[in-house]
């Protein structure tokens, strides 16, 4: 069942068009990562599905709504939840504190909100730190909070951008086996990476971003292989080295 | 431990111009009192939502001029003055917020300056409804009895008693700010207003409503101030150094505590009504000077550092109580 | 129109310190028009105890606040910034709030002037009158504006400081050294406030509160003009001046005032950089 609907995105800023007829549809239940070179768009087409930023045309469709003007606070509510690139914790608060006022979103009673709040703890493995300050965490740990914070929204749709960035090789695999977690319990994921390895591990499909556009659409296995992706990684003296042509 | 010292608190708060009733020990503590109220409600918005206001006066001076222009105009006994001139103050405080909200940091801070200033010149000059340059001025104040025997308006403890009331008010909305979800809340989009939006937390809605409440308590102050001194004009409420005084309480008493406001009263407004009493100027040299030493030494406040002295001191003895 | 002008001329003056000052160091100097406020006592006093003709004894008093103004920044300041920009903005205001009731405290809050024997007759080039102080003080603020400009950009020091204004971190990089920046800006600002001050003083009441509404009227010029933008602080400046005694004469006396402010709102509202948009907002 299509949970999300996303079509014809499109965003200029100035002459420059980052965001060009972007179209793909998330279905219920799986987890789908958007990857693509730098500056491909992906954070941007975050930005304009959670409502940080208005798209020049194009709708967003939540569960036959769309959600294209409303506020970041409202798409949140409506479901759609969204952690950042580089994580904003309320560094002077306590790491039950930032999931405390995310919970307080469903329950407005502070005891409730709370318990709700231990509960995500739990799940997201931060339970002991419960009464650390968020800035006293490492990147991991912080990364961790980012996600808990998004989940005791409890949305439906979660959008993940890049939480691998500066991890090493055993926390990314950690963190694949929560993401993985995290969709067993009911949640779906758009999930945008750098780190290919872990996207290919626990992604359903791969949207292939570039220039704004999308370019491929399939499972994970297919991506590595499609000429069109690799070229628009490489670019085209890739292909043109594999062909034997010289290329210096 | 704690509901023993407010006990203490609130006796002391009853008794004392009976034990001291010397007329300006009197006053210095109504000016105390009057100004933990100003403090407090510059906290709400300036320390919990860390939305920085350098026009507050606006508020005081509103609910000063509606207190006023309500009673010599229309006879309105100025206690429910006091709280109409709180409501005048809120509905004031809706259109300012609207727009000064979209600014962030310094700039929200220079635009309230802005907007406090424009309403001061517009006081100044619209004579018909505020007397312009010239003010307005109570002679006397209703005859009211309370237990069969007469108020005495020349006596200073009336107003004691009344501004004691509103300051516990204060402290109690504060409290409740404090404690619940909205108090969390503009902890959080002070921290970061993007990371708030993103976890649902309307931002523009809980500002406003913060803004509301610092409105109304400083606007009962103005009404207060209308009752007590009797006399009001532009530069006396709509001044750029009230709403300085303002800050001033609010950040070197401590920022997002309950007590901070009573703290810095006690402290700046004491120093400096003492100083007013012998030199008639310049009294406000305390606020700047502690102020720079509140922000280079004591972020958190005359009150922040001396929580966190009581606190070492308990778990030094070994009791451990959790203290505030 | 043309006491706008000059008027305008030294808002500039005092504008093109306060952006330069938070261009470099990104700090809101709320005590900026204290600084004003002194080069106007210190001219005052000049003038009743030595007998010296203020627009002489500018030179004494402009390097003098250049050096308090770097001391100032190096005892007082330079730990704060840290500390962010809305913790140096209250710090600055306590400062302010600190020298304006210190000044208060010591020459009382009376009202006063400066008489010079030549000021009595306004000038009338073309018909319109002039005062002369006001002429002079024009004069001499085109001067130092043109001493400026030369400065901020032909020389290494001056170019540098346009540098850290603009992109600190690039131009720490290329070898500008930022503790020294920070320092002489601060201390050109104050000289900047202070002189404009000497030269304001023959032409307004003298009293230890200036400061207050100096520095809100001169953060509307430099966030009109641009926060960082020494071109727009001087255009803002001058626009002020011209605009205020414009609305002084076409609207009313005293909501003259109000209109810049409310231009000011619009401007944060709407161009957040300001007209000629260099800074970041």
């Amino acid at each position: 069942m299509v949970l999300l609907d996303v079509e014809g995105l499109t965003k200029s800023f100035g002459g420059l068009k980052a965001i060009s007829n972007l179209s793909f549809q998330v279905n219920e239940g799986e987890i789908l990562g958007l990857i693509g070179p730098n500056g491909a768009g992906k954070t941007t087409a975050f930005n304009l599905i959670a409502g940080f930023m208005p798209p020049n045309s194009g709708k967003v469709i939540l569960e036959g709504e769309d959600v294209v003007g409303l506020k970041p606070y409202a798409i949140t509510r409506k479901g759609i939840a969204r952690t950042f690139q580089i994580v904003k914790p309320f560094r002077k608060l306590t790491v039950l504190e930032n999931v405390t006022l995310a919970s307080f979103l469903r329950f407005s009673a502070r005891k409730e909100a709370e318990a709700e709040a231990h509960k995500v703890l739990e799940r997201v493995e931060l339970a002991e730190k419960a009464t650390s300050f968020a800035s006293d965490l490492t990147l991991s740990e912080q990364k961790r909070l980012e996600i808990a914070r998004a989940l005791a929204t409890n949305p439906k749709v979660l959008l993940l951008d890049e939480p691998m960035g500066g991890l090493n090789p055993t926390e990314i695999d950690h963190a694949s086996i929560l993401v993985r977690e995290i969709c067993k319990g009911g949640v779906t994921i758009i999930w945008v990476e750098h780190v290919l390895k872990a996207i290919m591990n626990s992604c359903h499909r791969v949207i292939v971003i570039h220039h704004g556009e999308k370019i491929a659409d399939m499972p994970p296995e297919q991506v590595v292989t499609n000429p069109v992706v690799i070229e628009a990684y490489l670019g085209k003296k890739a292909k043109k080295y594999e062909e034997g042509e010289q290329t210096c | 431990m704690k509901k023993i010292a407010i006990i203490v608190g609130l006796i002391i708060l009853g008794i004392a111009p009976i034990v001291f009733p010397s007329p300006f020990f009197v006053h210095l503590m109504i000016m105390v009192l009057m100004w933990t109220v100003l403090g407090a409600a510059w906290n709400i918005l300036g320390g919990f939502a860390g939305q920085v206001s350098f026009g507050h006066a606006t508020f005081l001076g509103a609910g000063a001029y509606t207190t006023m222009i309500l009673y010599l105009k229309l006879g309105v006994d100025p206690w429910y003055g006091i709280i109409l001139g709180g409501i005048v103050a809120v509905l004031i405080s809706l259109p300012i917020g609207l727009i000064c909200f979209r600014l962030r940091g310094p700039y929200f801070a220079l635009s309230t300056l802005a907007v406090a200033e424009i309403i001061r010149l517009v006081a100044l000059n619209w004579e018909s409804l505020t007397n312009g340059p010239v003010g307005l001025l109570i002679t006397t104040l209703p005859q009211v009895s309370l237990g069969g025997s007469p108020i005495n308006w020349e006596s200073k403890t009336p107003f004691y008693y009344i501004i004691a009331v509103i300051a516990l008010g204060a402290i109690v909305m504060t409290l409740f700010v404090a404690r619940t979800r909205l108090g969390a809340y503009l902890l959080a989009l002070r921290e970061d207003i993007d990371s708030a939006e993103s976890i649902g937390i309307n931002t523009l809605q809980t500002r406003v409503v913060a803004l509301a409440l610092s409105a109304f308590l400083a606007g009962t102050a103005g009404g207060f101030y209308a009752m007590y001194f009797r006399y009001v004009d532009p530069d006396a409420v709509f001044s750029i150094g009230l709403s300085v005084e303002m800050v001033f309480i609010a950040v070197v008493g401590g920022l997002t505590t309950v007590v901070g406001p009573l703290v810095g009263a006690m402290f700046l407004v004491t120093l400096g009504e003492s100083f007013r009493e012998h030199f008639l100027v310049g009294h406000l040299i305390f606020y700047g000077f502690f102020m720079m030493l509140a922000i280079r030494y004591m972020p958190d406040g005359v009150w922040g550092r001396l929580s966190v002295l009581i606190k070492k001191i308990y778990t030094k003895k070994g009791t451990n109580h959790g203290a505030a | 129109m043309v006491s706008g002008i000059l008027t305008g001329s030294l808002y500039a003056m005092i504008g093109v310190g306060l952006t330069v000052i938070f261009g470099v160091m990104r700090i809101i100097n709320m005590a900026h028009g204290d600084m004003v406020m002194l080069g106007m006592y210190s001219s005052f006093w000049a003038l009743t105890l030595w007998k010296v003709d203020p627009f002489v004894s500018i030179i004494l008093w402009v390097p003098a606040a250049f050096l308090v103004g770097m001391l100032a920044y190096r005892f007082l300041l330079k730990k704060i910034v840290p500390a962010g920009e809305l913790n140096t903005l209250l710090y600055t205001a306590g400062l302010s709030l600190l020298v304006s009731n210190l000044a208060l405290f010591i020459w009382t809050g009376d009202y006063r002037t400066i008489k010079l024997d030549y000021a009595v007759m306004p000038l009338r080039p073309f018909g319109i009158a002039v005062p002369i102080p006001l002429a002079i003080a024009f004069g001499m603020a085109i001067l130092i504006t043109v001493a400026l400009y030369w400065f901020l950009v032909r020389t290494d020091t001056g170019r540098a400081i346009r540098a850290t204004s603009q992109e600190p971190v690039a131009a720490a990089l290329m070898g500008v050294n930022a503790a020294q920046m920070e320092m002489v800006t601060f201390g050109l600002g104050t000289a900047l406030a202070c002189g404009a001050g000497v030269l304001l003083a023959p032409s307004l009441y003298l009293y230890p509160t200036v400061g207050e509404i100096l520095v809100a009227k001169c953060f509307v010029i430099v966030v009109l003009g641009g926060l960082g933008s020494v071109q727009g602080a001087i255009a803002g400046g001058l626009l002020l001046g011209v605009v205020e005694s414009l609305g002084a004469v076409y609207v009313s006396v005293p909501y003259k005032d109000a209109i810049g402010f409310v231009i000011f709102l619009l401007v944060l509202l709407f161009r957040p950089s300001g007209l000629f948009g260099v800074g970041k907002s």
